[in-house]
C-alpha cells in the first residue's frame, strides 16, 4: 500500500494502491509530492483542508490533483503529508452523481526546499480500479 | 514494399524518410511518421506510434496525422506531433496543444564574439540565474494584478512595449508581431489568472532553459546574412512557455469537453484527446482562452529577453543596443492555429484523406503543433516581412551538451507536414531512468572541463535529468529534416552558459 513513480519517456506517472479510495487517492498525491521533490523535510509547514467535489470517480481524482497543483502555485507551498478523510457520493437530483472529498495537506514553503515544477495532471493511461485488497490507481503527470 | 515492425504497428515505407501507418478500424486518415530508420527505431520504443495512431480518430482530420523525426511518447497526443482538422466540421483539442501552451524557443542575437566572453563564463552565468526567475516559486520580473494579467493576456507583446521591456523592432520579429488576434481573457480563468499573477517572466523548471551560445557553422550564407548570423557570434537561446496560467487553461477546457461533449469523448481511444467540435461555443472559448494563453507566454519569454539585456550590459559593461541585443525570431511549439491550406475534398465539400479526394481547395484547419514547430517556407504571407524573402526563421535547441540549429521553412513543408518541422532532440529516456544513470553534479563538472560549458541550475536533479545523452541525436533530426525539406539548415550553435529552474 503506498505509491511508486514508473518511468514515461517524457514525464512522470505514480502508480498506487490504499486499502480504501481515501487512502489510494492519498498515495496518489504523495506520488505527486515525491514526483516533485526528493527530499521533503518532515517538520514545515502548516497543515490546511480542502474539499474537491466533480461528477464522477475519476473526474474527482484528477480534480483532487489538479487542485493541488493549484494550491501549490498560489499559496507558493509545496502540499504533502496527504490526508482524505472522506469520499462520498451524493445522487443527484439530474441522475448525475456528485462525489465529494475532504481532506488536508501540509503545505512546506517552496522557499525552503528544491522543488521541481510538475505542470499538470493528465487523463492518459488513467485508470483507477478496485483490486482484491482496495483499489488501485495510475496517473500520468505533465513535468 | 519495405515495412517496419513494431509491437502489432506496420509501418509502410512511403519514400526515404517517409512512413505510413495504413487506415485501419476507426483511423479517419493513415498516419505519418518521419523519420530515418534508426530514429524510427527510437520512436517505436514507447507509445508515440499508438499514439500518433490515436489522434487519427479526431474527427475533421485531414491528409494524415504527423509525427516529426524528433517524436516521442506524451499523453495522449504524441510531443511532435501534428493534426490538422477541420475548421468547420472538425474540432479542437486542448490536449493536442499540450498543458504548456505556447512553450516556445527565442534566439537573441548580439555583435559579441566567443573571443569577446571567454573568462567572463562564470559572472555571465552567475548573474543570469541571479536576476532570471527560475524553479518552481521562483516568483517573475513583474508582480501584476489581475488587471494586468488581462492586459498582458489580450494585447501580448504590445503590453511590453507599452511598460517598457521591449522596443519596437522585437515585436517586428515574432509571429503575428507578437500579439495573436482573438484573445479573449474572459474565456481564460480566474484560477488560471491567479496562478499566472506571480509567474510574469520566469523560466519555470524541468526542461526550460536559458542559454548563451556561440555560433559555430554557417551552412547557407545567403539566408544566414538575412538572419543577421555568422561564424563565432553570441546569440541566446530562452525555451519556456505560458507556466501555470496556461497549465490550468488546458485542464479547464479539458473537464468543460468532458462534462459537455461526453458523445465526441466516447468515440476517441484516450480521454486526453477530448476535443470541442469546430462551430460549439466551447470550441470558440478554448481557442480565445488559447490565443489569451499563447500572448501571456510571449510577454513571458519577452520580460526574461528584455532582462537578459540588462544583465549582459552590467557584464560587459556596454549598452544592449550597441551589443546589437535584438530578436531573431520566436517560435511556439504547443499551440492551435487556424490557417489555410490546400486540402482534398471529397462529394459532400468535406476535407477527406488523400486518396479520396475529387477536388482540392483551400480550407481553414486547426493546425495542432504540440512538440512541432511552424515552418513557413519563402514568399508565404504569413512569414513576417523581415523574412519573407528567405523563410521563416525555425529554432531547434539540442540539449545543453549538444548543440542548436537554426532552419529555415522548407519549400516541401506546405506539402508534408502542413508548415511544420520537429522542435528540439525529443527526449529518449525517463526522467527516473536518468537519475539513475546521472549524477548532476558530475554531469555540470563534465561539462565545463570537456566542453567550456557553465551550467547553473535550482537542483543537481534537474541537471541529471537533462543530461545530454537522455535526448536524441539533434544532428539526425535536423539531417532528416534538411533532406526532406521541411527545415532546411542555416546554422549551428554550441553552449556557452546555462541556466535552468
Amino acid at each position: 500500500m503506498g505509491f511508486e513513480l514508473r518511468a514515461h519517456t517524457a514525464d512522470i506517472a505514480v502508480s498506487a494502491t490504499g486499502a480504501s479510495l481515501e487512502a489510494t487517492f492519498a498515495a496518489v498525491a504523495d506520488g505527486l509530492a515525491a514526483a516533485s521533490c526528493e527530499e521533503i523535510p518532515v517538520d514545515t509547514g502548516e497543515r490546511f483542508s480542502l474539499a474537491v467535489t466533480a461528477e464522477s470517480r475519476e473526474a474527482l481524482l484528477f480534480d483532487y490533483l489538479d487542485e493541488l497543483i493549484y494550491l501549490r502555485d498560489v499559496r507558493a507551498e509545496l502540499p504533502v503529508d496527504h490526508r482524505v478523510d472522506s469520499i462520498d457520493v451524493d445522487p443527484a437530483t439530474d441522475g448525475a452523481d456528485e462525489w465529494h472529498l475532504e481532506g488536508s495537506t501540509r503545505g512546506v514553503p517552496l522557499a525552503e526546499i528544491d522543488a521541481r515544477e510538475v505542470k499538470a495532471v493528465t487523463y492518459s493511461e488513467m485508470r483507477l480500479e478496485r483490486a482484491d485488497d482496495g483499489w488501485e490507481a495510475y496517473v500520468v503527470f505533465d513535468v | 514494399m519495405t515495412t517496419f515492425d513494431a509491437d502489432g504497428i506496420t509501418l509502410e515505407r512511403v519514400r526515404e524518410y517517409v512512413w505510413e501507418i495504413p487506415e485501419t478500424g476507426d483511423m479517419r486518415t493513415p498516419a505519418r511518421v518521419l523519420a530515418s530508420e534508426a530514429l524510427l527505431e527510437e520512436i517505436a520504443d514507447d507509445k508515440t506510434l499508438e499514439q500518433i495512431t490515436n489522434t487519427t480518430h479526431l474527427p475533421g482530420i485531414t491528409k494524415y496525422a504527423i509525427c516529426m523525426p524528433d517524436g516521442h511518447q506524451g499523453y495522449g497526443f504524441p510531443v511532435g506531433g501534428v493534426g490538422a482538422l477541420d475548421a468547420e466540421n472538425g474540432c479542437i483539442s486542448p490536449g493536442a496543444v499540450g498543458y504548456d501552451i505556447n512553450c516556445g524557443v527565442r534566439m537573441m542575437r548580439t555583435n559579441l564574439t566567443y573571443d569577446e566572453l571567454r573568462g567572463r563564463e562564470e559572472e555571465l552565468v552567475d548573474s543570469l540565474f541571479a536576476n532570471i526567475p527560475s524553479g518552481l516559486g521562483g516568483g517573475g520580473i513583474v508582480e501584476a494584478g489581475v488587471d494586468t494579467v488581462d492586459e498582458i493576456l489580450a494585447r501580448g507583446v504590445d503590453w511590453a512595449l507599452e511598460n517598457g521591456h521591449a522596443v519596437e523592432d522585437d515585436l517586428l520579429h515574432c509571429e503575428d508581431e507578437g500579439m495573436r488576434e482573438g484573445a479573449d481573457p474572459d474565456k481564460v480563468s480566474q484560477k488560471a489568472k491567479d496562478r499566472g499573477k506571480n509567474q510574469i517572466g520566469s523560466l519555470g523548471s524541468g526542461n526550460h532553459f536559458l542559454e548563451v551560445q556561440r555560433v559555430t557553422d554557417i551552412f547557407d550564407d545567403e539566408v544566414g546574412e538575412a538572419y543577421g548570423l555568422s561564424e563565432d557570434q553570441i546569440v541566446v537561446l530562452i525555451h519556456c512557455g505560458s507556466r501555470g496560467l496556461g497549465h490550468q487553461t488546458c485542464n479547464d477546457y479539458l473537464r468543460k469537453i468532458e462534462q459537455q461533449h461526453q458523445g465526441l469523448l466516447n468515440q476517441l481511444p484516450d480521454k486526453e484527446l477530448a476535443a470541442a467540435p469546430a462551430g460549439s461555443q466551447l470550441a470558440e472559448d478554448y481557442y480565445g482562452a488559447m490565443n489569451a494563453a499563447i500572448n501571456f507566454a510571449w510577454v513571458n519569454r519577452q520580460l526574461i529577453m528584455h532582462r537578459t539585456r540588462q544583465v549582459f550590459e552590467r557584464v560587459f559593461d556596454r549598452s544592449w543596443e550597441e551589443m546589437e541585443m535584438d530578436l531573431l525570431y520566436d517560435v511556439a511549439h504547443n499551440i492551435a492555429k487556424k490557417e489555410t491550406h490546400e486540402v482534398g475534398v471529397g462529394p459532400e465539400g468535406r476535407p477527406v484523406r488523400d486518396g479520396d479526394a475529387g477536388e482540392r481547395e483551400e480550407r481553414e484547419l486547426y493546425v495542432h503543433r504540440k512538440g512541432a514547430t511552424r515552418a513557413f517556407p519563402a514568399g508565404h504571407p504569413e512569414v513576417p516581412a523581415a523574412y519573407r524573402d528567405v523563410g521563416q526563421p525555425v529554432i531547434i535547441p539540442g540539449s545543453m551538451g549538444a548543440g542548436s540549429y537554426v532552419l529555415r521553412g522548407g519549400e516541401n513543408s506546405m506539402d508534408l507536414t502542413f508548415g511544420s518541422t520537429a522542435h528540439g532532440a525529443g527526449r529518449l529516456m525517463s526522467r527516473t531512468q536518468a537519475k539513475n544513470e546521472y549524477w548532476g553534479g558530475d554531469v555540470q563538472q563534465q561539462l565545463r572541463e570537456q566542453n567550456q560549458i557553465y551550467v547553473k541550475a535550482q537542483s543537481g536533479a534537474t541537471v541529471a535529468e537533462e543530461a545530454p545523452g537522455v535526448y536524441k541525436d539533434v544532428d539526425e533530426v535536423v539531417r532528416v529534416s534538411d533532406e526532406l525539406g521541411i527545415g532546411d539548415k542555416v546554422a549551428r550553435t554550441f553552449p556557452v552558459c546555462n541556466i535552468k529552474g
